[in-house]
C-alpha cells in the first residue's frame, strides 16, 4: 500500500476546499479523527448499534467535506486488501452454534460475530484516518502534534524524516537502475547481495547526509531547540465540533450500558 | 487444531507485524501503549544525551532510511519475496536507543500518514518492533558477538544473522499472542500461521542484515555503533569476492 501513496506522493488531494470541516483548526481534526478511531477500534465485539452510530457521523463527513470520492475509495480498496487475508483466520473458531460445516471447516455463530466486527472496525477506522489525510496536510498534521503537546523534538524527528524519505527513495532508485543497467542480477542469491550492498551505501550516503543537513541548520541559526510555530488554536466551532464528537463516542457506547 | 492447516495458507506474510485498527482488544492496547510511550520517551533521553544538537536531522534521516529500506523486495529462499523489518539492523547500525526510536518513528509516520497499520494498534506494533525487535535484538547480537569474539568478522557475520533471525521470529510469535490474547484469531491457528511464515521471513531478513552489514563492516566500520571511532579500516579487502 506504500508504493500505491508514493507513485503519487500526494496525500492531501482535498486540502483546499472550502467546507465547514476544512475551516475547523488542523488539531481540532486531528483530535477528532482520534476520538473516533479510539471509540470505534476498541469496543468490544457484537455491538452493532454503536458502530451503526459511529458509521452515521463518520459518513456524514465524508459527505459534507466533499472529498473526491474515487480517490477515497481507490485507497480503502488497496489498504483494505492487505488486512482482508488476515480476516479470514478470525473466522473459523469453535464457540456458539455450528452453523455451516463442510468437512474439518466450521462456520460458528462467535466465528461469524467476530468476522462482522473486525471487518467493521477495520473499515471505519481506515475511513476516518483516510479523511483527515485527504484534508489536512502532513506540515499541518505535525503542526498540530505539537499544539497537542507530543514532545517537540520527537515532532521535529518526524518532519525531518517525512522530508527526505523522497530524497532516500529516488537515491536507491538510482542506485537500482545502475545495478540493472550493469546485468547485476544474475541469480537469487547474487541478487540479495547486490541489495544488501546498495542497502549498505543507503546507509553510508544517508549518515553523512544527516551530518551534512545538520551543518546546514547550524549555518542557519539552530541551536539543538525545534522552532515551535505557532498554531491557530480555534474559536467557537472548534469547540463545538470537538463536543459533539465526544457526545457521539459516549452515546455509541451507552447503548449497551444496561446490560 | 483442526483449521489451523488449511488456514496456514491464506495468511500473507506481507501483512504479518502491521496489525491493522481493529484487531486488538481495549486492555492489550493499553498495555501495549504504555510500554510503547515509556520507549519513546527514554530513548528521546538517551538519544538527546548522546547526539545533542544533532538528534533531529540525524535521526530524521536514519528513520527515512530505514522506511526506504523496508520498501525494497527482495527473494526469499523459498520462492516468495519478502521486505526487510530492520529492527535488528537499525539497533546494530544506531545502537540499542537511537535504534529503538527511529523504528518507532517509522511506525508513528506509516500509521499516521500512510494508514500502514493502525492507531489504536500503534503501541502495540511499536512494541513488538521496536522493544523486542530492535531493543532485544540488538542485545542478542551482543551478547553473542561478546561470546564468539569481538573483533572477529566470524563473531559479527553469526551475531548478526541469528539475532536478525531471532528478533523477527520472537516479535511475530508476540504478534500472534497478542492478537490471540484479543479474542480476534485463535492461539493454535495464530501461532502456527506466524511461526510458519516468519521461520522463512526471518531467514531473508537474517540473510540482507548480514549482506548489509559486511558491506558496512568492510567499507565505514567505525558506522557501526560500539566500534571507537579512531578504529581503522581493519582489512580493506576488495567489495566482490568472487
Amino acid at each position: 500500500m506504500l508504493l500505491l501513496h508514493l507513485g503519487a506522493f500526494h496525500l492531501d488531494i482535498d486540502s483546499k476546499q472550502a467546507t465547514f470541516w476544512h475551516s475547523l483548526a488542523p488539531r481540532t481534526r486531528l483530535l477528532c479523527a482520534l476520538l473516533m478511531v479510539f471509540a470505534i477500534a476498541l469496543t468490544p465485539n457484537g455491538r452493532w448499534w454503536t458502530w451503526a452510530i459511529y458509521g452515521l457521523g463518520v459518513f456524514g463527513v465524508v459527505f459534507f467535506s466533499r472529498l473526491t470520492k474515487t480517490v477515497l475509495l481507490k485507497r480503502i480498496a488497496v489498504e483494505f486488501a492487505f488486512i482482508g487475508t488476515v480476516l479470514l483466520g478470525t473466522l473459523f473458531r469453535d464457540g456458539g452454534e455450528v452453523l455451516w460445516s463442510w468437512g474439518i471447516l466450521r462456520i460458528t455463530s462467535e466465528g461469524l460475530t467476530v468476522l462482522g466486527s473486525v471487518t467493521i472496525k477495520a473499515l471505519l477506522s481506515l475511513l476516518t484516518l483516510n479523511i483527515l489525510t485527504l484534508t489536512t496536510s502532513v506540515p499541518a498534521l505535525l503542526n498540530a502534534l505539537t499544539a497537542l503537546r507530543v514532545p517537540p523534538l520527537l515532532v521535529a524527528t518526524l518532519a525531518s524524516m517525512y522530508r527526505y524519505i523522497g530524497v532516500l527513495i529516488k537515491e536507491f532508485q538510482a542506485m537500482r537502475k545502475a545495478a540493472a543497467s550493469r546485468n547485476l542480477a544474475r541469480n537469487n542469491v547474487w541478487q540479495r547481495f547486490v541489495i544488501g550492498n546498495m542497502i549498505g551505501t543507503l546507509f553510508i550516503r544517508t549518515f553523512e547526509r544527516g551530518e551534512r543537513v545538520y551543518q546546514a541548520m547550524l549555518a542557519r541559526g539552530y541551536q539543538g531547540v525545534p522552532v515551535v510555530e505557532k498554531v491557530p488554536s480555534g474559536g467557537r466551532r472548534d469547540v463545538f465540533v470537538l463536543t459533539f464528537t465526544i457526545v457521539l463516542a459516549l452515546l455509541g457506547q451507552s447503548i449497551y450500558l444496561p446490560h | 487444531m483442526s483449521f489451523s492447516s488449511s488456514l496456514f495458507w491464506s495468511w500473507q506474510p506481507s501483512l504479518a507485524l502491521h496489525i491493522p485498527d481493529g484487531f486488538l482488544s481495549l486492555p492489550i492496547s493499553l498495555i501495549t501503549w504504555v510500554i510503547a510511550i515509556a520507549l519513546i520517551i527514554v530513548s528521546l533521553n538517551q538519544v538527546q544525551g548522546k547526539y545533542q544538537e544533532r538528534t533531529v536531522p540525524i535521526m530524521g534521516v536514519c528513520a527515512a532510511f530505514i522506511f526506504a529500506a523496508q520498501m525494497i523486495n527482495f527473494p526469499i529462499p523459498g520462492g516468495t519475496s519478502g521486505h526487510l523489518l530492520g529492527g535488528t539492523l537499525a539497533g546494530i547500525l544506531l545502537g540499542p536507543w537511537a535504534g529503538a526510536l527511529v523504528v518507532s518513528v517509522v511506525f508513528i509516520v506509516q500509521a499516521v500518514i500512510f494508514q500502514d497499520g493502525g492507531i489504536t494498534v500503534l503501541g502495540a506494533n511499536i512494541t513488538n518492533m521496536g522493544l523486542i525487535g530492535t531493543f532485544g535484538g540488538y542485545y542478542l547480537y551482543r551478547a553473542i558477538r561478546s561470546i564468539i569474539g569481538r573483533d572477529s568478522w566470524r563473531g559479527m557475520a553469526i551475531s548478526t544473522a541469528v539475532s536478525a533471525w531471532v528478533s523477527v521470529f520472537i516479535a511475530s510469535i508476540l504478534t500472534a499472542i497478542e492478537l490471540a490474547l484479543s479474542g480476534t484469531v485463535p492461539l493454535n491457528v495464530a501461532i502456527s500461521a506466524m511461526a510458519f511464515w516468519h521461520l522463512l521471513i526471518g531467514i531473508g531478513e537474517a540473510l540482507i542484515t548480514l549482506a548489509v552489514v559486511s558491506f558496512i563492516w568492510r567499507t565505514r566500520p567505525d558506522l557501526l555503533y560500539g566500534s571507537a571511532n579512531s578504529r581503522k579500516v581493519v582489512d580493506s579487502r576488495p567489495l566482490v569476492q568472487r
